[in-house]
């Protein structure tokens, strides 16, 4: 059943890439049999449409596809609008950027492990689909990154990669994505990972991308203590990246105030994805990596 | 004005800077690492925003329990409202005196006791800020202090201060003490006194409180007048006058008796009507010359008056130098002069004059040539001495006498019939000081006398021989005035008394410059001696005081006798009784306490500030 490679379990003692892990990851790798380029496919106002000849998929229309993807066939026979989603022809590069600021380690678990985890299951999914995979870390700027890989056997590579990994740093989107796409030759699907918490520029960072040239899907991963805080009375808040401190006294009200705020975000940065054809995923911490996955793949690639 | 009565209560509000240190000091702070902290940045501004009211709710509560703190602090202190402090208010307390305040009253203690308690009493209610000047009133009217407003120190005006034996002058007293309050309309005097004034000396204003202590009925007998004299023209008699009063409503019966010099001369009962009194005038073998005190015996309520004094000091001897060639009316006339003692020389070494001038008295020159002249009393007579503000300028004939100077020493002095043959011819320099004409012809001056610092003399500008003058019967008047204004001797002859509280004055050689006052009760005191004359100020107790200069000794007597001071009842009756409730506050100004005031506006803001706790609790 699995196609985990045996070195893989080397990193079992790393704490992020346990048995269990790899075991959940072996099942998701079962599951996820479908091109994981047909996630990116009609998928809003995509870049990528019908380069390809080989069907692959329907999916249900969402305002802002493209509607001459839609079936005439099928909306004249169940009147409702379904999208007739092709496989690309061209070798498909997945860069998946993993955001490793000092933030991004808040969280039971930490952000970051879960981070590492969706990135190395998608990861995982792509190598199995023969497409190449290139990982990067960053923060402030591009840290550690690697190269595009390809094949199953790159797998361990790539997990060594992500175990390598420590926290660290503030965040600058902006400048990171900037230099990314400035770096990037080829077109190809790219997945934020990050928190996108203390950015107060995640537009700019966004637009960055060329949107364009890419297919860019941003997921947005919050710690369960983020969305809903337990924090209650006269505290002295520090700032995990910049070190500022905040002396507040937290109640009902101002947890709500600060709720009604994140939800704002949360719909801002959701409403400039919409807006921009770029993927936007939230998920929290508290939900298991491969849920996130497969829901996800689910909501987007129709793993039906 | 507000006053505190415990200022140190203030020390209380010492729990502001506790409350306020308890209000901002919170409690540590948990410190929580979060991965961003915009969002709560974020959320704290909103909540900024709209909690206005909370935080208006918050401070008003800190205010509250300050302003309830302060409240109660300034409670605890005391506070009293000061109705006027204007400088206006000042407050003078006159006390009397005078003697009639030594009366006893019912509960045995005198009148001045009572109303020096009663001083006390008004100064102990001296407002912060206000002043008071203590003045007495006696024979003179005296300030004790300035206006001053430390109540220790006006105690310490106070404490010392006795009633004299002295007749009062309360009027005199009250008029300085309503010029003291010109221009200050809220000013108020305080007399204490026991009335026994007449009714006009109230001068009827309304800044003056006059209350009265022990004016009840008092028994009193007094001696009134007393003295002695020399009989006239008789040496060896004198007389003593001795009156005593009985102020009583019943006829008493009163041992008298009456001593010179310890020698006790009378002694008898005296009899004396209701409301009555005796009058002795009597004579003795003798001189009246020493320290005379009449006494009388009776247990009465004032006893000031039941004693007198007199004193006669005894002769001096007026000693003279007279250097002349010989003049028989010059001669003559000094001779005559009761208690002198003539010296006579034909010449003089000049270096012998001022051991001379000391020695003697009086040197006269007469129409021989003096040196200048040292300190000293000299009489010259047709000549003149360098060093003079006048000197010589020839000789006029038959000068008539045109003029004459209102001197003492030309009182009585007739100038008509004298006629001079020839006279010298002076000129005087311009004004000196001291110097006096005594009379003049047109051409010159014919008789000067001078005064400065060092001596006295009396200039004769012709030969006595040349002239009637001395065949005249004002030349011995002349002579001997002028020998009494050159050498004082003071009231030898007549007995030296004045009333307690006044001033005696004594004429005293130019070149005395201090002399020595010893008072009855031994006290010692140098006095100065300004121009020949010797002041003292009799003491407020009636005795003999004795005083000093050189090496003589004499002596005056001060007593009260006064007819109107040994009447203690109370006179004037306009006055409220001392034992009454006390005047409406000092100055008319009035205390009014403000401790259940605030202590009732911190309950309340207490209240308030349990009411805003209580909202804001409940909006939190």
């Amino acid at each position: 059943m699995t196609t985990i490679p045996a070195s893989a379990t080397t990193f079992a003692d790393k704490g992020v890439f346990d048995d269990a892990f790899l075991r959940k990851l072996a099942r998701l790798e079962w599951v996820a049999r479908k091109p994981l380029r047909g996630l990116l496919h009609g998928e809003h106002t995509t870049s990528r449409r019908g380069r390809g000849l080989e069907f692959s998929d329907f999916r249900q229309y969402r305002a802002g596809d493209d509607f001459r993807h839609i079936d005439w066939n099928v909306y004249s026979r169940l009147d409702q609008l379904f999208l007739k989603l092709h496989a690309a022809d061209d070798d498909l590069t997945l860069h998946l950027l993993v955001d490793c600021s000092a933030s991004m380690a808040f969280g039971e678990p930490p952000k970051f492990d879960h981070a590492r985890r969706v990135a190395a299951a998608l990861a995982c999914i792509a190598l199995n689909n023969l497409d190449r995979v290139a990982v990067s870390a960053f923060s402030g700027s591009i840290g550690a990154d690697l190269s595009p890989v390809k094949g199953r056997r790159q797998m361990a590579r790539v997990l060594a990669f992500l175990a390598g990994q420590r926290c660290g740093g503030t965040t600058g989107l902006a400048m990171v994505l900037r230099a990314f796409a400035a770096r990037t030759r080829h077109p190809g699907v790219v997945v934020l990972i990050s928190d996108l918490l203390g950015v107060p520029d995640v537009e700019s960072g966004l637009d960055a991308l060329r949107p364009g040239r890419h297919e860019v899907v941003v997921m947005q991963l919050l710690a369960e203590a983020e969305i809903d805080p337990p924090l209650d009375g006269a505290l002295l808040m520090v700032d995990a990246e910049t070190g500022d401190e905040l002396t507040v006294t937290v109640d009902a009200d101002l947890r709500a105030l600060y709720q009604r705020h994140l939800d704002q975000r949360l719909e801002a940065t959701e409403r400039y994805c919409r807006r921009r054809g770029v993927e936007y995923l939230r998920a929290s911490t508290a939900i298991a990596f491969e849920d996130i996955v497969l829901r996800y793949l689910r909501q987007g690639i129709h793993l039906r | 004005m507000i006053q505190l009565a415990y200022p140190l209560a203030l020390m209380s509000l010492l729990a502001i800077p506790l409350l306020l240190a308890l209000h901002f000091l919170s409690p540590r702070r948990r410190r929580v690492a979060l991965s961003s902290i915009l969002l709560w940045q974020a959320a704290l501004k909103d909540r900024t925003r709209g909690q206005g009211f909370r935080r208006l709710f918050r401070t008003i509560s800190l205010l509250l329990l300050l302003a309830s703190v302060l409240s109660l602090g300034l409670a605890l202190s005391g506070p009293q409202w000061l109705a006027r402090s204007d400088e206006g208010d000042d407050t003078v307390l006159v006390l009397d005196t005078s003697a009639s305040m030594q009366t006893r009253t019912g509960g045995g203690a005198t009148r001045f006791e009572l109303a020096r308690s009663a001083a006390a009493d008004i100064v102990d209610r001296l407002p912060r800020g206000g002043r008071m000047l203590v003045m007495t009133s006696g024979r003179k009217a005296r300030l004790r202090s300035g206006f001053e407003s430390d109540p220790d120190a006006l105690r310490r005006v106070l404490a010392p201060l006795r009633a004299d034996d002295e007749a009062g002058r309360p009027r005199d007293a009250l008029s300085l003490a309503l010029s003291l309050l010109r221009n200050r309309p809220h000013g108020r005097i305080y007399f204490l006194t026991d009335g026994a004034f007449d009714a006009d000396v109230d001068p009827g204003s309304p800044q003056v409180v006059i209350r009265t202590f022990g004016g009840g009925p008092a028994r009193n007998v007094a001696i009134t007048r007393f003295d002695l004299r020399q009989a006239v023209a008789r040496d060896d008699r004198f007389e003593v006058l001795l009156t005593v009063r009985n102020y009583t409503g019943a006829p008493v019966s009163v041992p008298a008796a009456i001593s010179l010099d310890e020698r006790v001369l009378f002694q008898r009962p005296l009899q004396i009507a209701a409301r009555g009194e005796r009058t002795l005038v009597l004579a003795f073998p003798g001189s009246a010359r020493g320290q005379a005190v009449a006494r009388i015996r009776v247990d009465d309520d004032l006893a000031a008056d039941n004693q007198a004094f007199a004193a006669v000091n005894a002769d001096e001897v007026l000693r003279i130098l007279l250097l002349t060639r010989g003049n028989l009316y010059l001669e003559s006339v000094l001779e005559a002069l009761p208690n002198a003692q003539l010296t006579k020389r034909n010449a003089l070494r000049a270096a012998d004059l001022a051991l001379l001038a000391r020695s003697y008295d009086v040197v006269v020159f007469d129409g021989i040539a003096a040196p200048e002249l040292p300190t000293g009393n000299f009489l010259l007579v047709n000549t003149l001495a360098p060093g003079l503000p006048f000197s010589d300028a020839g000789r006029v004939t038959r000068p008539p006498i045109r003029g004459r100077g209102d001197s003492a020493l030309m009182r009585d002095v007739d100038l008509g019939a004298v006629r001079i043959a020839e006279a010298r011819r002076i000129v005087v320099g311009q004004s000196p000081p001291g110097l006096q004409r005594l009379f003049w012809s047109p051409q010159t001056d014919l008789a000067l006398a001078l005064l400065d610092e060092r001596r006295r003399l009396v200039y004769l500008g012709f030969d006595l021989a040349q002239s009637n003058f001395p065949l005249q019967t004002t030349f011995p008047l002349f002579i001997s005035q002028s020998l009494a204004w050159l050498r004082p001797r003071g009231n030898a002859a007549t007995s030296n008394y004045v009333a307690a509280g006044d001033t005696h004055v004594v004429a005293l050689p130019a070149q005395v410059t201090q002399a020595i006052l010893r008072t009855p009760a031994g006290k010692s005191e140098t006095l100065a001696v300004h121009d020949g004359v010797l002041r003292m100020d009799a003491g407020g107790n009636a005795g003999i005081y004795r005083y000093t200069v050189g090496e003589q000794e004499r002596f005056f007597a001060v007593t009260l006798a006064d007819a109107r001071e040994s009447d203690v009842s109370n006179r004037w009756q306009g006055g409220r009784p001392g034992g009454g409730a006390p005047p409406s506050g000092v100055g008319a100004q009035a205390l009014t306490p403000l401790w259940p005031y605030l202590l009732l506006l911190a309950l309340v803001l207490l209240l308030l500030e349990w009411g805003v706790w209580m909202r804001s609790h409940a909006d939190a």
